[in-house]
Order: structure tokens, then C-alpha cells, then sequence
């Protein structure tokens, strides 16, 4: 299991100082989402990348933890966070085995990062984790790609994008290098079937430009 | 890295908590130093300030 997670690792390593370039500005959902949030003590940006989603939970929480599998893209966050003035406590960690005490995080964003993990074990285990670090009261925002982007018009088995699919998405570097990144493209269906599966309870579930959303909250359920 | 962090870190592994050895600091940060595990002794590395917590089986091949 852990060459698949491996790959995307050394990918983003490689990658890190193009992609974050790239990818300056967070997205609408997420800020709507940080904005209606109340002030919390403790918030996580799990898969940072630059930390462009760290940034916005800094205004909410008294400290935000910063995670990420590939170091190289953890320091692309920490360069962001210097010169914007805003804190992090940067962890490089797997999204199935977070290093996180349990019930310790108040606001959480997972986005665009669950579809890299490259099982439905390690993917409903991830959600499990974040389920774990959430605190009673406290949400998370999910996003993954979906197969409904156009993006993968050509590549869904049927016209629908009922199915999820596993694929590689290339990454072009400036030099013309191409470099494979691992995806799981969720079927909208069974983005919440995975949801259903975890210990998370869902309180709204979405599907916008592309991408599946949930926000989600720990299982009160839970011992 | 902040040495308060210690309060919410722990051990990816079994979720115990971790203890911070051989810590040399910076302006009160930890720039190395190993977290430890304090139920099952495995140890992670803190590199120029950042933990890595990566599983052990995960940690191959980390660049240095």
C-alpha cells in the first residue's frame, strides 16, 4: 500500500516549488466555510500543500497545524507563512496514521487530498483518523475530485460518472518534465458511501465544479 | 518547531503521548530533536524544525 503513497510523496517533493506557485489563492468554498466558523482553539489544514487554507484558519484558531506528506511543499507553507505573517506548526504525517491527540482540533480543512490516498481501506481509514482528532462540537470541511469535472469526460466509463475510477493526472514542471500524480476520482454516490462508511457523521454533502464537499462532524455516537 | 506542540502530538502509530529528546533550540523553537514514543519507544526525527511522524515503514527514502 505504502508505494502508492510513496509515489505521491516523491512527486510532490519534486514538484513542490512549481505547484505551489500555482496554486496561490484559496478556494470560495473553503473560505465561505472558515468565515461561518466560530472561533477555535485548535485548527488543521490536513494535506497544507503552501498552506494557502492554513492561512484562512489562522484568523479563526489560536494555532493551526500543518500537514502534509512531502516535506517539500511543507516548507513552501512555511515560506508562505513567513512572509504573510501568519503562524503554522508545520508536521510532515500520513492523512490514515495522524500523529494528532485525539479530540484535540476544533476546524479542520481535508481538501483535495483524500483521492490521493490509494485504497478504499486507507481513504475510509483517513476519514476515520480525522473523525479521531475532531473534538466534540468541532467541523470539518472534505473536498475531493469528482467525476463529474470535465476533466474526465473522456476517461468515465459511463456518461453519468456513477463510477468512481482510479487514474494518473500529469503535472507538467516548467522545464517540460511531466510528472504522475495518483487519484482516485470519486463518484459523488460513493464519496458519500465512504462517509457513510467512517466514524464522521455528515452534516451537508455537495457536489460543485468538479469536486465533492462535505462538512462533517465527529459521531456523538462515538465511546 | 513549538514545544507546546507536544500537547497535541502523539505517536501516528498507537496515539500515546511523545517525549522530545536531545531538543536544541532557536528563539524558543525546537530545531531538532527526536520525539519519542513513550509506549512503544519508536522514534521520529525532528528535521530543521519540522517533525516528521511519518510511519517508519513511510520513511524510506525521506530525502535528508
Amino acid at each position: 500500500m505504502n508505494e502508492g503513497r510513496d509515489d505521491v510523496r516523491a512527486t510532490y517533493d519534486r514538484i513542490a516549488t512549481h505547484f505551489a506557485a500555482t496554486r496561490e489563492h484559496p478556494w470560495p468554498e473553503v473560505e465561505t466555510f472558515v468565515a461561518d466558523a466560530d472561533p477555535a482553539g485548535a485548527g488543521l489544514d490536513l494535506g497544507c500543500g503552501n498552506c494557502r487554507h492554513a492561512e484562512l484558519l489562522a484568523e479563526r484558531a489560536d494555532r493551526v497545524l500543518a500537514v502534509d506528506l512531502s516535506r517539500g511543499l511543507l516548507e513552501t507553507g512555511r515560506d508562505r507563512a513567513g512572509e504573510r505573517g501568519f503562524g503554522i506548526d508545520p508536521i510532515q504525517a500520513d492523512a490514515s496514521a495522524l500523529p494528532i491527540a485525539s479530540r484535540a482540533v476544533n476546524l479542520a480543512t481535508y481538501v483535495a487530498t483524500l483521492h490521493h490516498l490509494p485504497s478504499r481501506a486507507a481513504r475510509i481509514g483517513s476519514l476515520d483518523e480525522l473523525a479521531r482528532a475532531l473534538a466534540p462540537g468541532g467541523r470539518a470541511l472534505v473536498s475531493v475530485w469528482a467525476t463529474t469535472h470535465d476533466k474526465f469526460a473522456n476517461e468515465r466509463g459511463d456518461e453519468a460518472g456513477e463510477e468512481g475510477f482510479d487514474t494518473t493526472v500529469d503535472w507538467t514542471l516548467p522545464d517540460g518534465t511531466v510528472v504522475g500524480r495518483f487519484y482516485h476520482i470519486y463518484a459523488p454516490a460513493e464519496f458519500e458511501a465512504d462517509l457513510a462508511e467512517s466514524s464522521l457523521a455528515v452534516e451537508e454533502v455537495w457536489t460543485a465544479k468538479g469536486n465533492c464537499y462535505a462538512v462533517v462532524t465527529p459521531e456523538q455516537k462515538r465511546p | 518547531m513549538k514545544e507546546s506542540l507536544l500537547e497535541i502530538l502523539c505517536c501516528p502509530l498507537d496515539k500515546h503521548d511523545l517525549e522530545l529528546e536531545d531538543a536544541e533550540y532557536e528563539e524558543n523553537e525546537v530545531v531538532s530533536g527526536t520525539l519519542i514514543c513513550t509506549e512503544c519507544g519508536e522514534r521520529y526525527p525532528i528535521e530543521d524544525g519540522i517533525p516528521n511522524l511519518l510511519p517508519p515503514d513511510m520513511r524510506e527514502g525521506t530525502p535528508a
